[in-house]
């Protein structure tokens, strides 16, 4: 840590907006008339001190995340048409399969992208809204460090869909040996994407503006 | 308020996670500050940033190009050759009634990775030649910097691996021409990220802004 430290106090303590995109800072003006924005001179983008509706949006995100990822873990996300006999997969099952062959590294890197990442990313999310609604004083640094490492990992749960893509495209050898996309994947993209969106719109400056110290 | 290319001055800057004001001493190639506050990144020098990302872009470019223009992957079984090219990922979802899936496949393999590379040597190309056009560069700079957790290349790497390994003992794989421009991509992709500060470009287009 090489920075050096006036006084410690926030933009928003200083009557300045800093850019969400650009960082650049701009003074908020006195009085601004309702329903103006407020442009940032760099790169034109609305300028807002915190995402604006940060909780309502985050937690409709998650909420939806939530349900969405029941039929995820049990509707099958594909099915193995194997010499005329489907066989239908659900995720778990998937890691499975790959344990049983053997093949224990990557059975695991699949079990923590798609069943350890997606619950970690909906457990941390819901604790970081539920800790800014009852003003929360625990660790903020911490929390603030959860969610950097939820906004970076979440990506990861995609590994499986794109594992269904490449193997639908390449087994089609009709009868014989075949696979099909299930209503499980959809869903699990579905939560994927929507975790995505939610940790975006997620505002940790909000963690900090909860500590009295 | 306004940056500053000396290199004696300091910059004003707010965590972009907990918004602590901070002044950011003008740092040394290979030096990274942090917030004081909270730990985030504000800022890392790279020597020679720019150079270094502009060639990086354009070899994404040429080798994507590579990547894309041949199978990566085929399956031979029964007689039958299946290949596959990253665009037949997401072209067998369409076939399968899985538009969603088939829109998110194109997207995050092919679309955002081409528009990131495309724009980011519009970008850099603008800011080495000084002939920056902010009402053009800076919006598309921003769209870059948003969009750059959906261009998700190396976790498709990751799943041609299990694809692999999942088909192993069905089928004999070959792999494709493709499949080593692919890695080589991925490789130049993080180095790029590696090289560039998103920070360093900004600086030069909020030159002459008056704050």
């Amino acid at each position: 840590m090489k920075s050096s430290q006036r006084n410690r106090q926030t933009a928003r303590e200083a009557g300045l907006i800093a850019c969400h995109f650009c960082h650049s800072l701009v003074k908020m003006p006195r009085q601004r008339q309702e329903n103006t924005e407020l442009h940032c001179p760099v790169c034109n983008s609305v300028l807002h001190s915190r995402i604006p509706y940060s909780l309502t949006k985050t937690s409709a995100l998650l909420l939806a995340a939530l349900f969405l990822y029941v039929p995820a873990n049990i509707l099958p996300i594909m099915t193995v048409i194997f010499q005329g006999a489907g066989q239908p997969d659900t995720i778990m099952q998937g890691v499975l399969h790959l344990l049983e062959g053997g093949m224990w590294p990557l059975a695991l890197i699949v079990f923590v992208a798609s069943i350890v990442v997606p619950i970690l990313k909906l457990v941390v999310l819901s604790g970081l809204l539920i800790s800014i609604r009852f003003q929360s004083q625990w660790n903020p640094v911490e929390r603030t460090r959860l969610y950097r490492i939820m906004e970076f990992i979440g990506r990861w749960s995609m590994v499986d869909i794109f594992v269904i893509a490449i193997l639908v495209a390449l087994v089609q050898f009709g009868n014989t040996a075949s696979i099909f996309p299930g209503l499980g994947a959809l869903s699990f993209a579905a939560v994927v994407v929507l975790t995505m969106f939610a940790a975006h719109t997620f505002d940790p400056r909000l963690i900090w503006d909860n500590m009295h110290d | 308020m306004s940056s500053s290319s000396h290199c004696n001055s300091l910059t004003l800057r707010a965590c972009p996670d907990c918004d602590l004001l901070q002044e950011l001493p003008c740092s040394q190639a290979g030096h990274a500050i942090y917030c004081v506050r909270c730990g985030h990144l504000l800022k890392k020098t790279c020597h020679d940033s720019l150079n270094r990302s502009l060639a990086f872009a354009l070899t994404g470019i040429f080798l994507f190009i590579l990547a894309n223009s041949f199978p990566f992957i085929s399956l031979s079984a029964l007689g039958i050759e299946q290949d596959s090219s990253l665009f037949s990922a997401s072209w067998a979802f369409y076939q399968m009634d899985r538009p969603f899936l088939a829109i998110l496949v194109l997207f995050t393999t092919i679309i955002f990775p081409l528009l990131s590379l495309i724009g980011m040597v519009i970008v850099l190309i603008a800011v080495k030649m000084k002939r920056i056009q902010r009402t053009l560069i800076a919006p598309l700079f921003r769209f870059l910097m948003s969009t750059d957790a959906w261009g998700m290349l190396e976790v498709f790497l990751l799943a041609v691996l299990v694809a692999v390994v999942k088909l192993g003992d069905m089928a004999d794989i070959v792999i494709g021409v493709s499949m080593y421009a692919f890695i080589a991509l991925i490789i130049v992709l993080t180095l790029l990220s590696l090289s560039l500060d998103p920070e360093d470009v900004w600086q030069e287009l909020r030159k002459g802004v008056k704050q």
